[in-house]
């Protein structure tokens, strides 16, 4: 099980003390590569998971793998959540972290799944339609999933739009299963 | 069968296609993060409601129970090792329902109302959510009809009323389950022509089946068609196999159920059967989404989830209909240990209880319904006045009995008095002897009760009372069924109708005693 709480503390803190709009940015960005580095690797995801490895030994890997890409701030917070032995949630703590900072800065992540990818002219639109309907800034993520068939399927937090042609069909099916229908 | 024509399908399929292209479907979602027996913790669904239903992958429900900081425990009404951690979880937007109407009797269903008997969808067109808060003081009245159990140890001494709360308590194995299914059997006079005469009106009811064993629950169904019961009854069985949650949501189904005949101004019988079970599969569920364990593990609010639940029998009132829900909630105790948690709690919400030991039913007295600690509380208003004449003594003569029978193991020598009262006792607990799946009409209990009081049983060898009461019932139905009929009629013995059923007595109690000399 994810570890939420735990995450959700330490995202709030470094939020807290990462200061300025400028700094919380930066701090995002440092994170994200983190995250996306500890996903990509294997071994260092293994490394960061091990009670084994003395906490000493995985900071001077970590700084000598981040310490010229990441802000000083952030290679600090990387420094301390070594040194409490938090260090298998980072991938989370960088989730939550980005979370708590669009919710302070009134943006909503929103994830577009088409079953092709959408053209940048298609993107830029439905960025404006989305914009005016949550009526707050959004963080686009496109992604492509041929399992939905066609059309669109659109998360805005817990909301799901789902314009796909699986979920048609989907519905389609329980009508039929559910016998004649009433209209 | 004629041929279906191609046209023809197509024209239905293009019907049921239609909208198909403009349909955008808006659901809330979550994420499983942890999945365990019967229980799953989803983070994300941050609207959903308590007691909603959400769905998981692969048709399995399940309901909000926890609603939590960063995320909602639910319980699972279906597989759980079908669904795996990172699974969406979808909001449906209604709380958890039972389908009510008509259409539900006759049938066995699940806790959320799908047939398990194999005979086809059923036909219900109302929802009704499983959770409903009871109803206030303003919308009662005072128990005052009856519930006949058709069985004379209850009907007599224990009478049970329209709306009444009884609970039946015993060890395993002390004849229970079969009270209940007499008292939902002997409802088949009520939906008679001669109930319809006699202004009583029909009891529909619910068996609810939570933990038992699927053979034990086909049994009692079987049992039901062949007693003609089920075309007025409706078992909701959640088994032993079926998953946890769906045992702790049994019994709010039924109640559901009963409170669709009440609240349309009949009248309805709902046996919870049992809830020692039920509390035992709500620890379960409770335990797994981490709730702090109390006494005997069980969780702090398991009072609140019998009493919210029994609270929900009632009479209304007239004004809405008068319609009735009894409850009578069976609960199982361990070696007589009626002081364990569960049984005290439910004691306490009942109007009553109704004892049964394993020592009397070992020793061939069934039901073996233990008197003395046996009562009723409000359901003395709603017994008939001919039953009460007849049976306000046999209290009493009983418990007397009772004290004296283990004073008089000492000693021989006793004086007549006592005799008679150690003879008057033990012919009245061979009276009230009763076989299973033989209810009795009240009038008829009501004359062999009073055989017992009025001492006219007194004089004859214990192992002939069965004999005599059935001979003397006999006699009654041939040559006097007037008497049976005002009895019936007029609920009370008038005078002269209890002079007259003395002297029947007289004459036949003198040709019974020559036939045992004989």
């Amino acid at each position: 099980m994810k570890n939420l709480l735990v995450a959700r503390r330490y995202a709030q803190a470094l939020l807290e003390s990462a200061g300025t709009l400028q700094a919380v940015e930066d701090t995002a960005r440092d994170l994200e590569s983190v995250a996306a580095v500890l996903n990509a690797s294997r071994e260092l995801r293994l490394l960061a998971g091990s009670p084994v490895v003395r906490p000493a030994r995985k900071e001077a890997i970590f700084r000598e793998l981040f310490g010229k890409r990441v802000g000083k701030g952030t290679m600090d917070f990387l420094a301390f959540v070594i040194a409490r032995q938090r260090e298998a949630h980072l991938g989370e703590i960088a989730e939550q972290f980005s979370l708590l900072r669009d919710m302070k800065s009134g943006v909503v992540g929103v994830e577009v799944a088409s079953a092709l990818a959408l053209t940048p002219a298609q993107e830029q639109d439905l960025s404006r339609a989305l914009g005016r309907a949550t009526g707050k800034g959004v963080r686009l993520k496109f992604t492509v999933d041929p399992a939905i068939r066609g059309g669109l399927v659109v998360r805005v937090g817990d909301t799901v739009l789902d314009a796909s042609v699986r979920r048609q069909l989907e519905l389609l099916k329980a009508r039929f299963i559910a016998g004649p229908s009433t209209n | 069968m004629s041929d279906v024509r191609p046209d023809e399908v197509s024209d239905i399929l293009r019907k049921q296609l239609a909208g198909f292209e403009k349909e955008v479907d808006i659901y809330d979602v979550g994420t499983v993060l942890q999945i365990g027996d019967g229980v799953a913790r989803v983070y994300g669904l941050t609207h959903a409601l308590m007691s909603e239903l959400v769905e998981f992958p692969h048709g399995v429900f399940g309901m909000v129970l926890n609603l939590e900081e960063d995320n909602v425990g639910c319980i699972l009404f279906g597989e759980s090792s079908e669904i795996s951690e990172g699974d969406t979880v979808r909001r449906t937007g209604r709380v958890a329902s039972m389908p009510v109407g008509e259409g539900m009797l006759g049938r066995v269903v699940n806790p959320l109302g799908q047939p398990i008997d194999g005979r086809g969808p059923v036909a219900t067109e109302k929802l009704s959510p499983i959770e409903r808060k009871a109803l206030g003081v303003i919308q009662r009245q005072p128990v005052k009809e009856p519930l006949q159990t058709g069985i004379k140890a209850v009907d007599g001494m224990i009478p049970i009323g329209r709306g009444q709360r009884e609970l039946i308590i015993g060890d395993r194995q002390t004849g229970k389950t079969a009270i209940a299914l007499d008292t939902i059997i002997n409802q088949k006079y009520t939906h008679g022509e001669k109930a319809k005469r006699e202004g009583i009106k029909p009891v529909y009811c619910i068996y609810v089946a939570v933990g038992q064993k699927s053979s034990t629950v086909a049994q009692v169904v079987d049992k039901l068609q062949q007693e003609g019961a089920m075309d007025y009854t409706t078992v909701i069985a959640a088994t032993a196999t079926d998953p946890a949650p769906m045992q702790f949501i049994a019994p709010y189904s039924g109640a559901a159920l009963g409170e669709f005949f009440r609240d349309s101004g009949r009248h309805a019988l709902v046996v919870y059967d049992d809830l020692t079970k039920q509390a035992q599969a709500y620890r379960q569920v409770s335990l797994l989404l981490r709730r702090p364990p109390g006494r005997e593990a069980y969780p702090g609010d398991i009072f609140y989830l019998h009493s919210r639940l029994l609270e929900r029998a009632s009479k209304l009132a007239d004004d809405l209909g008068g319609g009735s829900l009894t409850a009578l909630p069976v609960i199982e105790t361990q070696a007589g240990d009626v002081s364990a948690y569960i049984p005290t709690n439910v004691i306490s919400i009942t109007d009553g209880q109704i004892y049964l030991e394993p020592g009397m039913f070992n020793s061939g007295i069934r039901p073996a319904i233990n008197v003395g600690i046996s009562v009723s509380r409000v359901g003395g208003h709603a017994q008939i006045k001919a039953m009460k004449k007849v049976a306000g003594s046999l209290r009493i003569g009983l418990a007397q009995y009772r004290e004296l029978e283990a004073f008089a193991k000492f000693g021989s020598d006793l004086d007549k008095s006592t005799l008679a009262q150690l003879r008057r006792g033990s012919h009245l607990v061979e009276l009230l002897k009763q076989g299973q799946f033989v209810p009795m009409p009240v009038e008829k209990q009501v004359v062999a009760l009073f055989a017992g009081t009025y001492g006219f049983l007194d004089e004859i060898p214990l192992e002939h009372v069965a004999r005599y009461e059935r001979e003397l019932l006999e006699v009654m139905e041939l040559r006097h069924a007037d008497i049976l009929g005002a009895i019936a009629s007029t609920k009370d013995i008038a005078p002269e109708v209890g002079d007259r059923l003395k002297e029947i007595m007289k004459q036949f109690t003198e040709s019974f005693r020559a036939s045992v000399k004989a």
